[in-house]
């Protein structure tokens, strides 16, 4: 008995342990944002404000126009996220329903696409664009995440498809659904948590993507809430607290989607990413 | 912008261009360094929390997505905060090191050469022990119980239940999660980009933070593509080991 007691104890000290490290950069970025300028750069450390402030966020809304990035920002992942959990749906159901040839070779493609990172597609992809005139639009950047949110959603779907018992399908059939009403009637409402982290796994992807769109969106009035971080590193003088702000900003969304389906998206993941 | 009207026919020039740089060779050691710390930290980390997170306690729901969050964060935007903590003059990993009496002066984490890499590491560490403890545990719940209390009542301990039970049972998915991770860790140049972006004089540079240098500040897409071929070969390798793990049941698809 004395043995499970120390043990409990030491399992208790190491999930504090984990918990702290985990959490603690983000309280620390949250309290550089809220301090006045004054007392973002001293040594050693202030750890609280004095005074919390809002100053870095009016200064990141009215004068650095995040406003328009965090719409952009918005636009962009939801369009995306909706687009490729439409696909992937569609697209696993035929892959785990259907028996046609090169249908293995078509899920070994998409397991493949998905260790593709984007940085490495880039150029053609630039190239491509520049020719259709799409660069510089918010329209280009939807296409390209809504690409890989397909491939990946896609697996996902599979995994999620592949635990829904055929027979409803086949009653639904033989009370006369074709296969769009039973897709539409019948697959998607059972799967509803999968969509769900189907849905929010593209979304938390379009939303942190930066290499891309910092090549495809150059305009201020175009830039996505990454491009404009990456565009503030450059910014010589930008003051800490600002940036500070402008993180959590840019964290915030995922944060709060992770929060609302984690338990979908930890599923999915541990289904998806595996058995592929 | 890089004038892509008038392409033109350069053979394997860029290739070699990139082969024979004087500085080729640490970034395929440095990509190496990158992606085996990473990957083992981010193993060894995630496989403690999972089994600390294996029994059930009250709130560990909650418990899970305050750990687990990490992993949804932006890399770049996570790299930009971990440049705050790590700073040299003002960062709060030198001010609590400093309380704690263990370093004198303040360490340049990311503008010295010494240290530079080892901070990226351990941000990298960081944000990849959730997806590792994530996979790994869901594999532990779904060992039966009976192999447990079998072992309970050949009178294994905490240890031999771990290596004899636990670890063999997972083994599947620590083989195809480790492979993964390899392949996703070579490809994540976001952390260090929003860190150092290669710096400081390429102590961090690997060859996906080069690629995006290349097309970013020297806007050479060619250059930039036949090192993105070279990635590309590297990855084909990880994926032909994935696959014949597959076809030999290691684990499946």
């Amino acid at each position: 008995m004395k043995k499970r007691r120390l043990q409990d104890v030491l399992r208790f000290i190491g999930l504090s342990i984990f918990l702290i490290v985990a959490i603690f950069p983000l309280v620390w970025i949250f309290l550089t944002s809220i301090k006045p300028a004054t007392e973002v750069y001293t040594f050693p450390v202030k750890y609280l404000p004095s005074k919390p402030t809002l100053e870095a966020y009016r200064y990141l809304f009215s004068f650095a126009r995040f406003n328009v990035y965090f719409k952009n920002s918005f636009i962009v992942a939801t369009t995306s996220a909706v687009l490729s959990t439409l696909f992937s749906i569609v697209a696993g159901y035929i892959l785990t329903r259907e028996q046609f040839r090169l249908r293995t070779f078509l899920i070994l493609l998409l397991f493949f696409v998905q260790m593709l990172p984007t940085y490495l597609i880039m150029i053609p992809q630039f190239t491509m664009f520049s020719k259709l005139k799409l660069t510089n639009t918010l329209t280009s950047v939807i296409i390209i995440y809504t690409g890989f949110g397909s491939a990946f959603g896609t697996i996902m779907a599979r995994a999620f498809l592949k635990n829904l018992p055929r027979t409803i399908e086949e009653a639904a059939m033989i009370d006369g659904c074709n296969r769009l009403q039973v897709l539409f009637k019948i697959v998607i409402p059972l799967l509803l948590p999968g969509v769900g982290s189907i849905f929010s796994f593209c979304f938390v992807n379009s939303w942190n993507e930066v290499f891309t769109a910092v090549l495809f969106l150059h305009t201020d009035r175009k830039m996505t809430v990454p491009v404009a971080l990456y565009s503030f590193v450059s910014k010589a003088g930008i003051q800490w607290n600002v940036m500070a702000a402008g993180i959590v900003m840019a964290l915030l969304p995922t944060i709060v989607v992770f929060m609302l389906a984690q338990k979908y998206i930890v599923e999915g993941l541990t289904q998806g990413a595996i058995k592929a | 912008m890089f004038n892509l009207n008038n392409p033109r026919f350069v053979g394997w020039s860029n290739y070699r261009t990139i082969i024979t740089d004087p500085g080729f060779p640490r970034l395929l050691w440095n990509t190496f360094v990158w992606i085996a710390c990473s990957v083992a930290f981010q193993f060894l980390f995630g496989l403690i929390l999972a089994l600390l997170l294996a029994k059930p306690f009250p709130g560990r729901g909650l418990y899970m997505g305050l750990v687990f969050y990490p992993w949804a964060l932006s890399g770049f935007a996570i790299g930009l905060l971990w440049s705050w903590l790590l700073n040299g003059q003002f960062g709060i990993v030198n001010d609590i090191l400093m309380r704690l009496g263990l370093i004198k002066v303040p360490i340049g984490f990311l503008s010295d050469e010494r240290f530079a890499m080892f901070s990226v590491i351990l941000v990298n560490v960081w944000y990849g022990i959730p997806f590792f403890a994530i996979m790994i545990l869901a594999a532990i719940q779904s060992i039966p119980n009976e192999l447990y209390e079998a072992a309970q009542i050949d009178g294994a301990g905490l240890f031999r239940k771990l290596f004899y039970v636990t670890l063999p049972y997972i083994r599947p998915t620590i083989y195809s999660t480790i492979l993964l991770r390899i392949i996703w860790v070579m490809n994540f140049p976001d952390i260090i980009y929003g860190m150092t972006r290669g710096g400081p004089a390429g102590a961090t540079n690997i060859l996906s933070v080069n690629m995006i240098n290349i097309v970013y500040y020297r806007n050479n897409f060619g250059l930039a593509s036949a090192l993105g071929m070279i990635i590309t070969a590297i990855l084909l390798v990880f994926a032909i080991i994935y696959l014949v793990l597959l076809e030999r049941g290691e684990f499946e698809l």
